[in-house]
């Protein structure tokens, strides 16, 4: 695979306007709806795995595991990590053109930074590329 | 693949530079788990969204960290430093 330098940013020109523009989400906030596989927090290299989340699923349905953050507030509302109804109503109101099918989170914290920037990072790119239709991403922490 | 526009919105500025992101908002004073604001304030939530989609169309410098103010957020916390 090409790598990049350290100092080279890997800018993509956006060429569109934001309200012909489908957004996906991809968080590294531990986000993945409650009846997907939590992530492995009790491994101390972490979890390289990512969870697809659909566009369409309510909010109460998402949940946070993850043990490097205090994450009580998105416990109480997960759009202060992982913005989807926030997305839908940005949608709504025309600011954007639509929300992707498919949204990404996954849990950022690794010992493992060669598998993550060769493997996972690289994949979940590609879901977004191909399944996704999105235009453009958010990308959210913590 | 031709690459997807990014935009990444963190609460951690200074290590988030260290990665160079191409365009990344940074919303002054928000904790860790806070990335868009407070739980329930979705006004606030929309506000901040729509700043940090609005850097797509915006001529920001690669690699810069963009920090943008919002008073509705109340108590404002210390981003964590960069180890030297």
């Amino acid at each position: 695979m090409s790598t990049l330098s350290r100092k080279c940013v890997p800018f993509t020109p956006f060429d569109r306007t934001l309200d012909k523009t489908t957004i996906a989400i991809v968080t590294a906030g531990g986000v993945h709806l409650k009846d997907q596989e939590p992530f492995n927090i009790s491994d101390e290299l972490g979890d390289l795995t990512y969870r697809e989340i659909p566009p369409d699923v309510d909010s109460s349905q998402l949940m946070v595991t993850h043990h490097h953050y205090d994450h009580t507030d998105a416990d109480q509302d997960i759009n202060v990590v992982f913005p989807l109804d926030v997305l839908r109503d940005l949608s709504e109101e025309g600011f954007i053109g639509g929300v992707a099918k498919k949204h990404i989170g996954y849990m950022g914290y690794t010992m493992q930074l060669k598998a993550m920037y060769e493997g996972t990072a690289p994949e979940i790119a590609n879901q977004i590329d191909r399944g996704s239709r999105a235009d453009a991403v958010v990308l959210t922490g913590g | 693949m031709r690459g997807i526009p990014t935009v990444l919105i963190t609460v951690s500025p200074e290590v988030s530079a260290q990665m160079r992101p191409p365009r990344a908002l940074y919303p002054k004073g928000f904790k860790i788990g806070n990335s868009l604001g407070r739980p329930l304030m979705r006004e606030l939530q929309r506000a901040v969204l729509r700043d940090a989609l609005r850097l797509l169309t915006e001529n920001t410098r690669p690699g810069e960290v963009v920090t943008i103010e919002y008073p509705d957020y109340g108590e404002q916390y210390d981003p964590p430093k960069v180890k030297q």
